[in-house]
């Protein structure tokens, strides 16, 4: 835990923040609007004191009731990983600003976060399914969509539960799972 | 027979044809072959001893063609089973001793594929194009001397000729490759247009200099120029055009390192990709057939021909087999038997629990084998021609065990490595080589030979 | 009701239901549906003398089935497109969906030819989730099985560089390297590929005496082999003008392309995860980090050739102090058989033969994840392609595309 670096991402980010910094183990995660997320990074980018280079993994989040976007980033000047939660999006309609112009190599991982979680990340230039077939309509990853197997959360029989169109018909409020966290 | 004892009447309609036939065949055909052995016969040695040219040039294709399909299989067969031994793998060993009727299966395989033509495809020009390669492969053995009076046609235009029957096989390239409606196909066949183009003059360029010092285009006379001793053969005096020559000729075979036309990792497999059944067959073999000719040329031009390194005193058989009246008879019941039981003895002495009769047969083998490498030796003794065959076969083998090898070894080089090598570095110095050996012939025929 | 034309079919004027047996005479790879991104319409909008080449998903040296749609002109690329997803399994929608101990089968075959990397990261994601202790002896193990698997992975590139380049006999020498030191895995984990050998909380079962004289026997003549190995191709001239100035990856580039591993450090980037930040007992080994391309220029494929060989080397090291200092005790922490960590989150990275391998878990408190990320770096490399390879030869796509080595389990998930 790198107590210096949470003060820093304090002091700089004090409006942009909208949770408190925590840590634990080798990370420190903070919490952003989707809004403040093109600023922050290419602060966190650009500063010579926090000076992270390099985007080690973007991964998209349906926590049940809104969307989260979730950067790992790295940078020799401190020992921790850096984890930024991009957050509340929509469920019905998720946005968030692309990454490409920071770091092009996102490109990949943001259709990869599309195509499974049907969020949009606007600016990016090729925002295309990558591994899902291009005229598939549904988002797997999200959580209300189960496998054919998932008997306990199963909305009922004759459904072909893979290719669902992605807003189901009714889903009872308890059969998602709980928020983790916060 | 059956027929025969049934009445007329209760024979089936093709028993009514076939039974007046069968009458007149049996009856009519003994006359007429005396007839024809009595009458014509002499008329059509007549035409064929006044025609000895065309006999021997027919004879000399069916030998070729003949010829053509085990030398294919050879190579194949060698080329597994090397490049596996330097993969350190085994290579073929189901079919035959050691895997060594593989390439025969194989054959029989591709003949029993299905011949599928792409739809789209421009179909006639797809079918004979694989004939095409092949026939261009096959030809280019008209001028090969195998030995000492071994070859189809001496041609005085020889070199010429190869040349431009083995710049042919790049138009049945390009025409497979354009043909197959594929962009893979339509790759290598460009491919092999620009490679076979650009290498074709470094190839030709290389050999000038070897036709000024031969004075011939006759490969028979290059042969013969070449006779007396490793010291004669023109890789001594034209080393550099041999080397040219050598690498021209591997990138006309498309052969590794230079086998961009059907580089599979990159074209699938260039021009041949659409290709299946016999097709694809005809153009497997031209590839081998090819490989065997650029070593057989290779061997003729700068590798002394059928001659042998070291010239082997030539000993006139002077045995009569028939001055030996009867006792030609005796021995040929006798030795054999003596020879089996002399060889039958040592392994009927030594191993203990070997039956006599298992002694007995490794003694014929053991005699058979010493018969066949003493007729085989007698024959080298005695013919000419078989020792030229010999030689010519075991130096041809060594360059097709080089490109064998070379394939095992050699990653391949890049299209625009491959261009520039010919214009800029094969190209200068076949040119080089035919300046050097010109003003050379000049100098020494000015001061050597007054 | 008719809806969509099969391609290559034309329907009837007459009647719409009757599919003519005639064929559109075009098999471009071009998509049957308008362009939905200003990428794609200007991939798939020709310009003058140039055609498109389909290559794959069955092609001879696309490492798995990838499909790459190449725009070319003449024998030059001009554009490219890699179109994923044949190999794709829904690997993270698995695991959310099995418990803790079962996501360890589920992972292995993502990247199968270093398996143990992909047990590796989720392993020490959960560890960190459940703030588990792993006995010092499962980390030496960890890190030896690890170690060996890593010098197998770079033997297997090795010999992929040379098939893709044409070069027949390297790929089975490299097998050889490959298969002792699986063979050897297997008398510990029973498995040659998919080893399923990292527990949370350690390794299933302590190495045996199988493996420890294999083991022996093997670091007796690995350097030797290794030396071999370089000899087969290092010093070939075509081997070494085909891989020399193609693919350049200069150290801006590699960052913002958000590459890792060997690539990265054959940009000139001395990054390493095994030390940039320190898990397992990696910072008690002695070991250099290899960085290759430090100038302006950057790296080319021959410098990622070359450094992960001398990877290899630094690997053949570890291994050595791996058997001498490895502690005796247990190889399992002691943990309940159904593991319900408390909700939060926890990310682990580690540094695999291709870069790095993360995982990002979320735990809910019951048995299962809640949702799990994996971070494969074939994935990120592949992206790679398509900026270096404009502009060089249809014959160069194979050279940089096995010298970024991507696998394509890893890439499609």
């Amino acid at each position: 835990m790198d107590r210096p670096l949470r003060r820093r991402l304090e002091t700089r980010f004090a409006n942009e923040l909208t949770g408190p910094v925590r840590q634990r183990h080798d990370a420190t995660e903070i919490r952003i609007g989707p809004a403040a997320l093109t600023s922050v990074m290419a602060t966190l980018h650009d500063e010579p004191d926090l000076d992270f280079a390099l985007l080690a993994d973007l991964a998209g989040v349906d926590t049940g009731d809104h969307m989260q976007v979730v950067y790992h980033l790295w940078s020799a000047k401190t020992p921790d990983w850096l984890r930024v939660i991009a957050e509340p999006l929509p469920r019905d309609d998720p946005r968030i600003p692309t990454l490409t112009g920071l770091w092009p190599g996102a490109e990949w991982m943001e259709r990869e976060a599309y195509d499974m979680f049907g969020i949009v990340f606007e600016g990016n230039r090729d925002l295309r399914r990558i591994y899902m077939p291009p005229d598939y309509t549904s988002f797997p990853l999200r959580k209300d969509f189960f496998l054919p197997d998932d008997a306990a959360r199963s909305p009922g029989g004759g459904v072909r539960h893979v290719e669902r169109p992605e807003a189901p018909p009714a889903v009872a409020a308890g059969s998602l799972r709980r928020t983790p966290g916060a | 027979m059956s027929a025969l004892t049934r009445p007329w009447n209760n024979l089936t309609l093709v028993g009514k044809v076939i039974l007046p036939l069968l009458f007149l065949v049996l009856v009519v055909g003994p006359i007429v072959t005396v007839l024809a052995a009595v009458y014509v016969a002499p008329l059509v040695v007549d035409i064929l001893a006044s025609n000895l040219g065309i006999v021997r040039f027919v004879v000399a294709i069916t030998a070729i063609l003949l010829f053509s399909i085990p030398a294919a299989f050879i190579i194949i067969y060698m080329e597994l089973k090397v490049i596996a031994y330097m993969n350190t793998r085994v290579g073929p060993n189901r079919v035959g001793p050691g895997g060594s009727l593989h390439s025969v299966v194989a054959g029989l395989k591709v003949l029993l594929k299905e011949d599928f033509t792409p739809t789209s495809a421009d179909a006639i020009v797809f079918t004979w194009a694989p004939v095409f390669v092949f026939l261009t492969a096959v030809m280019t053995f008209l001028v090969l001397p195998f030995g000492p009076g071994l070859y189809a046609q001496d041609l005085n235009i020889g070199l010429l000729y190869l040349f431009a029957v083995g710049g042919m096989t790049v138009v049945g390239l390009l025409i497979a490759g354009w043909s197959s409606f594929n962009k893979y196909s339509l790759l290598g066949g460009l491919r092999s247009a620009a490679q076979v183009v650009s290498y074709e003059i470094p190839l030709t360029l290389s050999v000038v200099g070897l036709i000024l010092l031969a004075g011939t285009m006759s490969l028979n006379q290059i042969a013969e120029n070449q006779s007396g001793g490793f010291w004669n053969w023109y890789v001594f005096r034209q080393p550099l055009g041999a080397l040219i020559f050598f690498i021209a000729a591997t990138a006309e075979a498309n052969r590794t390192p230079f086998d961009l036309t059907e580089a599979d990792s990159e074209i699938v497999a260039g021009f041949a990709t659409e290709y299946s059944g016999m097709r694809f067959g005809f153009l497997f073999f031209a590839e081998y057939v090819n490989v065997f000719i650029i070593s057989g040329l290779l061997t003729t031009l700068f590798f002394g021909a059928w001659n042998a390194p070291v010239p082997f005193p030539h000993i006139e058989l002077s045995l009569d087999p028939g001055s030996l009246g009867i006792m030609l008879l005796i021995l040929l019941a006798v030795v054999p038997l003596i020879l089996t039981l002399l060889f039958a003895l040592p392994f009927w002495l030594t191993q203990s629990r070997m039956p006599g009769w298992q002694a007995l047969i490794l003694g014929f083998l053991a005699f058979n084998v010493v018969a066949v490498g003493a007729v085989l030796g007698l024959a080298y003794v005695g013919f000419d021609w078989f020792a030229g065959l010999v030689w010519f076969m075991i130096k041809s083998f060594l360059f097709v065990f080089l490109f064998v090898w070379m394939r095992g070894t050699l990653p391949r080089v890049r299209i625009d490595h491959l261009m520039g090598f010919a214009w800029k570095w094969l190209l200068p110095a076949s040119l080089l080589n035919l300046f050097i050996t010109a003003i050379a012939i000049v100098v020494l025929k000015s001061t050597v030979i007054p | 009701m008719v809806t969509e034309t099969p391609i290559g079919k034309i329907r009837s004027d007459d009647d719409p239901r009757v599919l003519l047996d005639e064929q559109i005479g075009s098999f471009e790879p071009v998509p049957p549906y308008p362009p939905r991104t200003e990428r794609e319409s200007e991939f798939y909008t020709l310009g003058d003398g140039e055609m498109f080449l389909n290559m794959g998903p069955q092609h001879p040296s696309t490492h798995g089935v990838l499909r790459v749609v190449l725009k070319i002109s003449g024998e030059n690329v001009v554009d490219l497109d890699p179109v994923l997803g044949y190999l794709h399994r829904g690997v993270e929608k698995l695991c959310e969906n099995s418990d803790y101990h079962h996501i360890i089968s589920q992972v292995d075959p993502l990247e199968y030819v270093s398996s143990l990397f992909c047990e590796w990261s989720p392993v020490m994601a959960f560890e960190k989730l459940l703030d588990v202790e792993v006995p010092r002896r499962a980390e030496y193990i960890r890190v030896l099985t690890g170690e060996l698997l890593r010098v197998a992975s770079h033997a297997l590139f090795q010999g992929w560089m040379a098939l893709d380049l044409g070069g027949l006999t390297p790929i089975l020498y490299s097998f050889i390297e490959r298969d002792e030191i699986v063979e050897m895995l297997a008398s510990i984990t029973g498995q040659r590929m998919l080893f399923n050998y990292f527990r949370i909380g350690g390794v299933n079962g302590d190495v045996n005496h199988e493996f420890m004289s294999r083991l022996g026997d093997w670091m007796s003549r690995a350097a030797k082999q290794h030396e071999t190995s370089i000899g087969l191709l290092n010093e070939n001239e075509i081997f070494v003008r085909r891989m020399r100035d193609i693919g350049r990856l200069d150290r801006d580039l590699a960052l913002r392309m958000a590459v890792t591993g060997p690539n990265l450090r054959a940009a000139g980037v001395p990054y390493d995860l095994r030390r940039a930040h320190p898990y397992s007992v990696y910072p008690e080994l002695e070991f250099d980090i290899p960085v290759r391309g430090t100038g302006p220029e950057g790296g080319d494929a021959l410098d990622r050739y070359l450094l992960r060989l001398e990877e290899v080397k630094q690997s053949l090291r570890i291994i050595d102090q791996c058997l001498h200092n490895m502690p005796d005790g247990p190889v399992m922490a002691k943990l309940p058989r159904l593991l319900r960590p408390r909700p939060g989150r926890a990310w682990a990275a580690i540094e695999g033969p291709r870069g790095l391998y993360g995982t990002y878990a979320i735990s809910d408190g019951t048995d299962q994840p809640f949702r799990m990320k994996i971070h494969d770096p074939s994935f990120v490399h592949l992206q790679l392609v398509v900026q270096l390879m404009r502009g060089n030869l249809i014959a160069d796509t194979m050279a940089v595309m096995a010298s970024l080595d991507p696998i394509m389990g890893g890439v499609d998930k």
